[in-house]
């Protein structure tokens, strides 16, 4: 590995890319604006959940009731329904994603302290949406539940209001949500997004690195010279790592700063961790470069490879440890489900080298087992 | 360098077969052949860049065998692959170019520094360093591909093809250049050109063809190599219904819609007097007689060039023509005698490997033949076209105020009018006016970035002219652009076709999108795979043919609507002579037989002499528009006659030369040739002789010997650079 | 001859320039389809994308709470607490058994063994008993807070569940034997996907953004490659016009993106995962063409803007990726900020999605989709006519 020959190929890289305006600002631009797009946008916290209320009982008491939803900051009240037909209009649109159907004797069931029905009919199109929305209405019927029970004993059974109070909530549960306290997804969604934007992007740099010289003819200057295969690629390599770690810092300060994640784990882990992350996510578009025959082939399979896995199975939006075997096999081919758990243990854990070895060596090894391959497919004395 | 028994495969086809070549140290080697012929494959696996399948090559006694044998090798080596700047750095100006190669070749700093200066300099490259790459003319982009190439002082340097596509004025300056820097000793270069008229430069050459040499040796003893003699003949027509028969003699009857009104020479006789029988009509019906019989025949104007294999003197030779030419009526006069250059020993010896039959009445060339040959098929070129604007072939090139009145009325196919395109504050074209008529070839000549693809692409309309007006096939140049477009055919440099489509998919695409009808479609398709010579390899990729025969395929396409006007872009850049003789058999015909019109730009000075118009654009303007005859009869006037002095020490000669003010004095072959200056020949080249006797160098012989368009080509542009240089100095 | 020349086919009215117009436009649309399976490793991929990587994703991709580790730190050991524990149980959870102490708990929860810890007081059990509240601690690692919101809200379900039944003294929750007492029983009724199938969603969301990326790619890639090659400039100097050049592009490569999502849906959509199809297939086919052909506009738009193909690449990230992550693929369109849901309403592949959904599982038609049907048209019909109008403007 000569120093000089490897500093002559990353220079005239460097120069090429700097020389391509747009290229470059790109290069930048569009991390740091995905960042800022999903950082803010991306969220899992269902909240303001449209819904409808069907009252066919029009008491005082489903009115009580309604209102315990009306009032939840998870929901957002749409209206009243008159009708079943539409409630299922409002659903098919997308309007509301619940309408809540109360029975017609919902109130005089009660007032005769006998149960009482509701209905709720959930659009089920987004199975997670239903779940969440579900939980919500459960929640809140447990608790309107709880204080007629409390309510009743008191008038029936004589107890205090206090002792009722105990007896129909015997055993209060403590969360602690550990690592993530406000249940804010975007300290969650920024630290996981600088694994998903590093692999989603940095691919795109590097695709079409070695396939435009194959097209153009000069990588014929590197076949005829006396510069190393390895040269070549760390050569190659260099500014399009660096642009990488540049877009990782930034992206790891807006994390920070910008949406508030906290850092608490081992600032030097997490940096060595991102230096073979970024390895690992640019070796893969300079593997694809060296494979593919042209430009149009290198882009198609960077997309399909790396964009969308890099969202669907990095553990960015459902973690990895719920899939199944396929997805997970899947998952375990790319480098960023181990940079991912890394990037908690060090953000939201407040963990570091201990904690983290393992995977560094998972990434350190595919990283060193993309460039044997890349190594292996690239000749400098080609068949044609 | 040494190669034996050299074997390159790609896929089943097998490029080059069993070759054996030596290069000694220190010689100046060229491989010469046409395209597929195994130059590059040769050249790359010299250069350790392609594995082959046989035989062995060694560089300085290293075995080239292994990437890691040839890693041992590449050291000493420089290689520059193929194509005109393409292994150059579009973003990086020429001392980033050249730093990035020193500092991949691990030269010293200080090393660097000094090369850079000196190759810099001799270059003439040192005013742009800081300039893109991108932004440079072909020639530049060549002369920093050299640079790049010798920045590590390489023992072996390998060129592929370092000239094409370049004009003549750097292509001359760039063997200036090679040699000065060889001279300085020790270097070997081995050399691959598409040009036959370079092979004199080398010391030696190896004629491929087909992956096998068929003659080494130094260019002049191969040229010797095969008995001939090389005759310049003047037709002289009889009469013109003479003509008619040699037309129908040369060609197989075209499909019976013609009327025979409207056959040329019928035209020619209906319109014309005997006595002023137009030239345009004389010359090819002999040229097509000749090709008929003769592998290498080149029409220079009014005048044909014939190589008559096998005669042994000049008697035999004019026999044999006049036993040729009389049967069709067709008389001639001899006006000149040369020697048998290389292009027609080439082209000798290949047409007997490419033919079955020689002498057929098909085809010209004696070439024409089996289904699988590339040869083309010329017959169906003859078309005429009925409806719209009457383009009917008319006579060209003829003087006197009345032709000249019956051309107007009858309309001029291209009329440029004072076209100016502007790109930011540079002006590209300025003031361009000129016009081609019906049937005429009009060559449009000049130096890489004069303007000329500007202007064919203002008068296409791909680019609207920022100032000036034109008209194109009758239409409005800046309003009729649709209906320019279903009239013109158009081919750029190598761009027009699909590389991943098929030869016969390419074809139907754009009998698709001229429109034609399924059966009209289906039978040009067919008619344009004989034209091309294709017959049988319908199915091959296009990426895969080589240069002569993609390029004869992108005609092809741009004839399938049957255009009154063709656009060419440097329809012939990296053809080797035999395909560029195809494809200009196809081109003559087209404008005799068809009326069709081309404008065609090219940087080969051979091809601008079969042009029955030239223009010379310099920096954006025309600065010479006329004939061939007339350019090269006012640069006789102008310049004196062309001398070509046999010398002992050719190098020393022309320093000499250029020392004692000739300025233009530059080697060919082992000879030198000389612009004497204004005066009569004999007394012009005694002052020659003089001067470079006072230099001290051995004078054997002087002798006149014709002008051709190179010379006018690099006399113009040499007098226009130094009139602009001295402007510059002038302002400064 | 004659009669075959230009001039004279040209020579007879409207319906044969329409004839030649279609002609030529027919002529490059079988050149694209050539080029592009002419290309192995892209129709390889694109194979891929409609049909195996719909698969995993349908069948590997989970939103649910699937076994989440649960630790119990128990305290107590009393029949009570060991109930509670118990009720932590599969699907959801998955009881790993005990941690001696509470560190230990917290380091499971460190390193990603565990999900969840129970904690649970010495003297649970007995409280319980004498009717005196007590508490349950509960850690979640909500570090992913999409399921550790799923696990809060399951555990509360469980406890909540637990602390009625305790209340009514019933050993079972039944709510049909509940009598005498004032009691909410809610009946839930999940529309559109009763089983709450989760495949059902993700193959859909994904074969539809899969769609979404190649109609950009492909035609952005294809226009650009022209541009490079120098192919384009022989088309503009061909007789045609730009809507002729652009539109055998669109019409091509979307066709075959077509055929690939028939492929996958009746294959891998309908084949495997038995999504019911409640509507019109030929309805969901006309839409997807529809938005394709709109979508390649993209595509067309950003070869326009770019000059080489690595430009392309970078583009395309940009305009793809906050397509598919804010579309509503992925992610509720409910969990937006209001003015992210706004920009929402300006992505196409929004409406495509909510028309798929609409039309597969919940059987609507013309009528009920004219908002998607709206949305898709005026999106795609401005950025299809920009491309064109820069195409045009950048070969005149």
């Amino acid at each position: 590995m000569n120093l000089i020959r490897v500093a002559a190929l990353a220079q005239k890289e460097w120069r090429e890319i700097l020389r391509d305006r747009l290229f470059f600002s790109l290069s930048f631009v569009v991390p740091a604006l995905l960042m800022l797009l999903f950082g803010y946008g991306l969220s899992l916290d269902v909240e303001n959940i449209p819904f409808a209320i069907h009252d066919l009982d029009r008491t005082p008491q489903s009115r009580d009731y309604a209102y315990r939803f009306i009032h939840s900051r998870y929901f957002d009240f749409k209206g009243y329904v008159t009708g079943e037909a539409q409630a299922q209009q409002l659903l098919g649109q997308g309007s509301v994603r619940a309408v809540i159907v109360i029975d017609r004797n919902f109130g005089r069931e009660l007032s005769a302290d006998r149960p009482a029905h509701v209905q709720t009919l959930l659009d089920g199109t987004f199975p997670y949406r239903t779940q969440v929305t579900k939980g919500y209405i459960t929640a809140i019927n447990t608790a309107v539940t709880r204080e007629l029970l409390a309510d009743y004993m008191v008038r029936v059974k004589g107890l205090s209001p206090s002792r009722a109070q105990d007896a129909v909530d015997p055993v209060r549960l403590e969360v602690r949500y550990l690592y993530n306290q406000g249940l804010k997804s975007s300290w969650g969604v920024a630290s996981k997004l600088i694994m998903a934007l590093l692999l989603m992007c940095p691919p795109f740099l590097t695709a079409l690195g070695v396939v435009r010289e194959k097209e153009s003819g000069a990588i014929y200057n590197i076949y005829a010279s006396n510069a190393t295969r390895a040269e070549f690629l760390v050569g190659k390599l260099n500014p399009y790592f660096c642009i990488a770690f540049i877009n990782a810092m930034v992206l790891w300060a807006m994390a920070c700063f910008l949406f508030g994640a906290p850092f608490k784990g081992s600032a030097t882990a997490f940096l060595f961790a991102t230096v073979l992350y970024v390895l690992c996510s640019t070796g893969i578009g300079l593997l694809i470069s060296i494979l593919v025959g042209s430009q149009v082939a290198a882009m198609i399979v960077t997309a399909v490879v790396t964009a969308m896995p890099s969202m669907l199975y990095s553990g960015l939006l459902t973690p990895v440890a719920s899939m199944n075997w396929t997805a997970r096999g899947v998952a375990a081919v790319f480098p960023a489900m181990y940079y991912g758990r890394i990037i908690e243990s060090c953000f939201l854990k407040g963990l570091g080298w201990g904690n983290a070895w393992g995977d560094m060596l998972v990434l350190a090894g595919y990283g060193a087992g993309l460039f044997a391959v890349g190594y292996a497919m690239f000749h400098k004395r080609g068949k044609t | 360098m040494e190669a034996a028994g050299f074997v390159k495969r790609y896929g089943k086809v097998e490029a080059v077969r069993g070759l054996d070549l030596a290069v000694a140290q220190g010689e100046l080697f060229g491989l010469i052949g046409p395209d597929g012929a195994g130059k590059s494959s040769l050249l790359k696996a010299v250069a350790g860049v392609l594995s082959y399948e046989g035989g062995e090559v060694r560089v300085f006694g290293l075995p080239v065998t292994t990437e890691a044998g040839a890693e041992a090798a590449k050291a000493h080596l420089g290689f520059m692959p193929q194509g005109l700047g393409r292994n150059l750095y579009g973003d990086l100006s020429i001392e980033e170019n050249i730093d990035f190669f020193a500092k991949l070749r691990l030269v010293p700093a200080a090393d660097l520094r000094e090369r850079k200066e000196r190759l810099l300099g001799m270059t003439r490259l040192d005013r742009f360093r800081a300039r893109p790459m991108k932004q440079l003319s072909g020639g530049m982009k060549q002369k920093l591909g050299l640079v790049c190439t010798l920045i590590h002082a390489p023992r072996l340097i390998l060129l592929d093809e370092p000239t094409t596509g370049v004009d003549p004025v750097s292509r001359r300056d760039f063997w200036t250049i090679l040699h000065e820097l060889l001279s300085e000793g020790g270097v070997t270069a081995l050399i691959s050109t598409a040009y036959m008229d370079e092979a004199s430069r080398f010391d030696r050459v190896a004629l491929l063809y087909q992956g096998r040499a068929l003659a080494v040796g130094p260019a002049r003893e191969v040229a010797a190599g095969t008995p001939g003699v090389v005759l310049r003949i003047r037709p002289e027509v009889v009469g013109p219904g003479e003509i008619r028969v040699a037309s129908s003699v040369g060609l197989s009857a075209d499909r019976g819609g013609l009327a025979a009104a409207e056959e040329p020479g019928a035209q020619a006789s209906s319109v014309s007097s005997a006595a002023t029988v137009p030239r345009a009509f004389e010359a090819p019906d002999a040229l097509e007689l000749l090709g008929a019989r003769y592998a290498s025949v080149r029409g220079l104007g009014r005048e044909v060039r014939v190589f008559v294999p096998g005669a042994a003197d000049e008697g035999a030779a004019t026999a044999a023509l006049h036993a040729l030419l009389g049967g069709a009526g067709i008389g001639f006069s001899i006006t000149g005698r040369e020697a048998a250059d290389l292009e027609d020993v080439f082209v000798c010896k290949v047409a007997p490997h490419h033919a079955d039959a020689p002498g057929g009445t098909g085809g010209p060339g004696g070439t024409d033949t089996p289904a699988t040959s590339d040869t083309p098929e010329l017959s169906g070129l003859d078309w005429t076209r009925d409806g719209g604007a009457p383009i009917t072939p008319i006579i060209s090139g003829a003087s006197g105020e009345p032709a000249r009145q019956a051309d107007e009325a009858q309309g001029l196919a291209i009329h440029a009018r004072g076209l100016i395109r502007d790109f930011g504050s540079f002006r590209a074209v300025d003031n361009v006016s000129f016009s081609v008529k019906p049937g005429e070839i009009f060559g449009l000549l000049g130096a890489n970035g004069a303007g000329k693809t500007t202007v064919i692409k203002m008068l296409t309309g791909i680019l609207s002219p920022t100032g000036g007006a034109g008209s194109v096939a009758g239409a409005d140049m800046l309003r009729g652009g649709r209906a320019i477009k279903e009239r013109i055919g158009y081919m750029s440099q190598a761009f027009s076709l699909y590389t991943d489509l098929t030869v016969a998919e390419n074809l139907r695409l754009y009998a698709g999108v001229y429109g034609l009808n399924r059966r009209l479609a289906a039978e040009r398709v067919v008619w344009a795979i004989k034209l091309a010579g294709l017959a049988g390899r319908e199915n091959a990729l296009t990426a895969s043919l080589p240069m002569g025969l993609s390029q004869r395929l992108a005609l092809c396409c741009a004839l399938l609507h049957r255009p009154r006007i063709l656009f060419l872009d440097e329809p012939t850049s990296g053809v080797d002579p035999l395909g560029r003789r195809l494809f200009w058999d196809i081109l003559r015909r087209l404008s005799r037989r068809a009326g069709v019109a081309v404008l065609i730009t090219t940087h080969y000075m051979s091809e601008a002499e079969y042009c029955d118009h030239l223009a010379l654009m310099y920096a954006g303007r025309v600065v010479a528009d006329a004939t061939p005859e007339a350019m090269k009869a006012a640069l006789l006037a102008d310049a004196g006659p062309m001398l070509e002095v046999d010398v002992d020490d050719p190098h020393r000669a022309v320093a000499a030369l250029r020392a004692a003010g000739f300025a233009e004095a530059a080697l060919h072959g082992g000879s030198v040739h000389a612009q004497a200056g204004p005066g009569e020949a004999r007394e012009r080249g005694a002052a020659v002789a003089a001067a470079l006797v006072a230099a001290g160098v051995n004078v054997r012989a002087v002798a006149q010997t014709p002008l051709s368009m190179e010379d006018v080509f690099v006399h113009r542009v040499l007098a226009l650079e130094a009139e602009e240089a001295g402007a510059k100095g002038a302002r400064a | 001859m004659s009669a075959a020349s230009l001039d004279g086919i040209l020579g007879s009215g409207r319906a044969a320039r329409l004839r030649i117009w279609l002609r030529r436009a027919w002529a490059l649309t079988v050149k694209e389809y050539i080029q592009l399976f002419r290309d192995t490793v892209l129709v390889l991929f694109m194979a891929y994308a409609f049909t195996l990587d719909v698969y995993v994703a349908g069948v590997g991709v989970n939103w649910q709470l699937n076994n989440a580790g649960l630790g119990v730190h128990d305290a107590d050991k009393s029949t009570a607490s060991r109930e509670v524990a118990g009720r932590f149980r599969a699907p959801y959870f998955r009881n790993l058994g005990s941690v001696a102490t509470r560190e230990a708990g917290q380091r499971l929860l460190d390193q990603g063994g565990l999900m969840v810890v129970l904690d649970f007081p010495p003297d649970f059990g007995a409280d319980i008993l004498r009717g005196r509240q007590t508490a349950i601690q509960m850690q979640v690692d909500t570090a992913n807070s999409a399921i550790g919101s799923l696990a809060t809200s399951y555990g509360g379900e469980i406890v909540g569940r637990y602390g009625l039944e305790r209340a009514l003294n019933v050993p079972e929750l039944n709510v049909d034997k509940i009598h005498g007492v004032p009691f909410i029983i809610d009946e839930t009724r999940a529309w559109y996907n009763q089983n709450q199938e989760d495949s059902w969603f993700m193959a859909l969301a994904e074969i539809i953004s899969n769609m979404t990326l190649l109609s950009i790619l492909l035609p952005a890639a294809a226009l650009a490659r022209e541009k490079e090659r120098g192919t384009v400039e022989q088309l503009m100097v061909s007789p045609l016009s730009p809507v002729q050049i652009l539109a055998p592009k669109i019409l091509a490569m979307g066709s075959v993106i077509l055929a690939g999502l028939a492929a996958g849906v009746f294959a891998v959509v309908i084949g495997v995962f038995h999504v019911p199809a409640r509507g019109s297939l030929l309805l969901f086919f006309a839409v997807s063409a529809l938005y394709i052909a709109f979508t390649a506009g993209i595509g067309l738009l950003i070869a326009t803007i770019a000059r080489n193909l690595a430009q392309v690449g970078m583009l395309t990230v940009l305009v793809f990726a906050p397509m598919i992550f804010l579309s509503g693929a992925w992610t509720p369109p409910e969990a937006m900020p209001s003015w992210m849901r706004l920009l929402m309403d300006c992505l196409p592949m929004h409406y495509m999605l909510d028309a798929g959904f609409g039309i597969l599982l919940k059987g609507q038609g013309v009528g009920e989709l004219w908002r998607e049907l709206l949305g898709i048209i005026g999106l795609g019909a401005p950025i299809l006519a920009l491309s064109l109008w820069r195409f045009r403007r950048q070969f005149r």
